[in-house]
């Protein structure tokens, strides 16, 4: 019987050893990463409106559309506050883009937003800007 | 002992390194920046990088079900692989009647490589029923002519005292094997389960011919059906590939040494 | 021969078969009746809707004489095959560099070898686009270099498909043939340089005196597994080009595979599976002979 291999009992052999400490990283990692998910998950979709000018817009259309397979549908819409917020729910897509329009003020071209899981909480880092006229 | 200059022999082996590292580096610059697709000139550095390609491949293909049919069939073929060549090995120790016959069938086994088996594999795959299945996927799979040599010479090398000794303790024949013939022949039984591994999560002809309906795919057709999906028009398809190949280049770090020497004495012994 | 006396001849006999039997179901399932039910095949004319019904040499015939397809392909597999020698080279001289004392040579040795135990379905992915024409790393160094004006359509062209897919395989089968030269390598003893440099032998010298020799068998080895690689190249030559254009890539494996599922034709398909096993034996028959003469015969001077 080779003698090093009984030095050690087994359950460390069986801890220790690259393969399980690998493998038991990963699966930590994974589990984070899906408790993260399961907390940011909610579909929802913040931002603000602005006229080219900086000033909030209140009353702007602000239209969600969700890649159906090779294009883009639209999915809902929410109108902006007083502070030229929106907060659109029910998205549950991770590719999607996102357009403003107000009439008499102009309209802001599509953005599209990248996600990194379906249905990811996320606040746009930039306001829409309305530009040219309606 | 001459002493030569060390530099150029390392400055060889960086070049060699390089070219063999390069097509890595290029396919993950594109997969996290897909701008080697229309762009040109190509960029050394990639620009603005993104994971999304990753995200887009997630949901996209079902890649957990591929990746779960491979580890199910790798599975599968992996112990396999080890019981029944552990206990032809230890047949093979053996002296009984008929030994030279079956000697000789599995040194004519070792010749016939499994593509030019192919068709008929196919046809008897389809009359056991077993199309489409994971046991159909590992079957053919389940055993290999290396690794029962590997066993055999393993098991030769225990002193026959120790056999003897265990005789009187009363052992059967299987406990013989895995009582004590397989704690002593573990380097056998790493060769076995890298090199069973490796074949089978590789494997892309077998697959090809006997799945048929898409969620037994494993990753390789997974793969290659992306490809002829996609094209190449998309950084996704590379982000595919990485995703694809991670799994294999991390098992390879973590198991070089038993890697390595597996396939030289796998490959000496063939 | 001290055995345990319990049961008898009989009865270890059985118990030994027993422990033989799953492997051996497994062969002569998947490999002797394959083959046989492929020379039985191949002499007749059966498709899964009809019964089937003995034609002799049909099959054979229009292979040899009707079959332009089966010429490109053998041809191709045989300009394959010859390739082998050019890795084996190569690997060889990176084996006599890592193999020289420095420091890094394992991590060297890991770098090289990485690209062996990959799927080959992504390797071919990877070469397939560091070959293509428009965005291609080897156009973009080569246009760099101003070695061409224009972009080369590798994978497009007829005459430079196939060296392409050869070059992809050899990336990938270098670091295998280094390992196995490596432990070819290791297994001379340093004695026999040693004693030769205190004779007065230069470094090259010795090289080709008794490394060269000594490795002899080695060699053959890595030219049996090239061969057999080869041979069985399907997963690299389907996906990177599916055998053309037209039928330039096209190797006997991939023939047959699509012959057996594209066509249906599955007694054809098993006349050239045939030809093509008679073929690999031959091949692996004559490199056993002519390295079987020097295997184990180390002259020590």
């Amino acid at each position: 019987m080779s003698g090093s291999e009984v030095s050690r009992p087994l359950w460390h052999r069986l801890l220790v050893n690259r393969f399980t400490i690998v493998l038991a990283s990963i699966a930590l990692v994974v589990a984070i990463w899906n408790a993260y998910i399961a907390l940011h998950d909610h579909g929802v979709v913040e931002g603000r409106v602005v006229d080219a000018a900086g000033q909030p817009v209140e009353g702007a259309t602000v239209v969600l559309w969700v890649l159906d397979f090779t294009t883009f549908v639209e999915k809902t819409r929410a109108i902006t506050d007083v502070d030229g917020r929106f907060v659109i729910h029910g998205n549950d897509s991770h590719n999607i883009q996102i357009e403003a329009e107000k009439i008499g003020v102009g309209r802001a071209r599509r953005v599209p937003v990248r996600l990194y899981f379906k249905a990811e909480d996320v606040r746009l880092p930039s306001p829409l800007v309305l530009a040219g006229s309606g | 002992m001459h002493r030569y200059p060390r530099w150029p022999i390392h400055l060889a082996l960086l070049a060699a390194s390089f070219a063999m590292l390069v097509p890595f580096y290029w396919v993950l610059k594109t997969s996290v920046s897909g701008e080697n697709i229309f762009a040109y000139p190509p960029s050394v550095m990639p620009k603005a990088p993104h994971l999304f390609y990753y995200v887009d491949v997630w949901y996209y293909i079902p890649f957990a079900r591929y990746f779960l049919n491979s580890v199910v069939v790798s599975a599968i073929a992996v112990a396999a692989n080890v019981v029944l060549n552990a206990m032809a090995g230890y047949a093979l120790t053996r002296h009984f009647a008929g030994k030279g016959v079956v000697l000789m069938l599995f040194l004519s086994c070792m010749m016939v490589p499994f593509q030019a088996t192919i068709i008929p594999a196919y046809l008897i795959t389809g009359k056991l029923g077993l199309l489409d299945s994971y046991l159909g996927l590992a079957l053919p799979q389940c055993s290999t002519i290396v690794c029962i040599f590997v066993f055999k010479a393993s098991f030769e090398a225990v002193p026959q005292s120790l056999i003897d000794a265990a005789c009187i303790d009363g052992l059967s024949e299987w406990g013989i094997i895995w009582r004590m013939m397989i704690p002593l022949a573990k380097a056998a039984v790493a060769t076995n389960v890298i090199l069973s591994f490796i074949w089978s999560w590789n494997n892309f002809l077998w697959p090809l011919i006997v799945t048929r309906s898409a969620d037994m795919q494993t990753l390789p057709l997974g793969l290659a059906r992306f490809l002829s999906y996609q094209e190449d028009t998309t950084g996704a398809l590379y982000a595919f590939c990485i995703m694809v190949l991670a799994p294999g280049i991390l098992l390879f770090l973590l198991a070089q040494k038993e890697f390595i020497e597996g396939l030289t004495s796998g490959a000496i012994k063939a | 021969m001290a055995r345990r006396g319990r049961g008898g001849r009989w009865r270890r006999t059985a118990e030994v078969w027993c422990l033989l039997a799953p492997s051996l179901a497994i062969f002569l399932l998947y490999r002797i009746l394959p083959l046989l039910w492929n020379g039985v095949l191949s002499f007749e004319d059966w498709s899964p809707l009809r019964p089937a019904h003995w034609i002799g040499l049909e099959n054979y015939d229009e292979m040899l004489f009707d079959d332009g397809v089966f010429w490109q392909a053998l041809w191709n597999t045989l300009i394959f095959m010859a390739s082998a020698p050019i890795g084996i080279v190569i690997a060889l001289a990176l084996a006599l560099l890592v193999n020289a004392r420095i420091r890094g040579r394992d991590i060297y040795r890991t770098i090289i070898f990485l690209s062996y135990p990959l799927m080959t379905v992504a390797v071919a992915i990877i070469w397939r686009w560091m070959f293509d024409e428009r965005v291609g790393l080897i156009n973009y160094v080569a246009r760099s270099l101003d070695l061409v004006d224009r972009p080369i359509q590798f994978l497009n062209s007829f005459n430079w498909a196939l060296p392409s897919v050869i070059a992809a395989n050899t990336w990938q089968m270098l670091g295998f043939y280094m390992i196995i030269l490596l432990t070819g390598l290791q297994s001379i003893p340093g004695e026999l340089h040693e004693a030769a440099a205190i004779d007065g032998a230069t470094g090259s010298r010795r090289f080709w005196s008794i490394t060269l020799p000594l490795l002899r068998p080695t060699l053959f080895l890595c030219f049996v597994i090239g061969m057999l690689n080869s041979f069985t190249s399907f997963d690299l030559v389907y996906v990177m080009t599916g055998g053309g254009p037209g039928r330039a890539t096209e190797l006997l494996i991939t023939y047959i595979y699509k012959l057996g599922f594209s066509q249906t034709r599955f007694d054809y398909a098993a006349a050239v599976t045939v030809f093509f096993f008679v073929l690999l034996i031959s091949v692996t028959w004559v490199a056993n002979r002519l390295s079987g003469r020097d295997a184990g015969a180390m002259r020590l001077d």
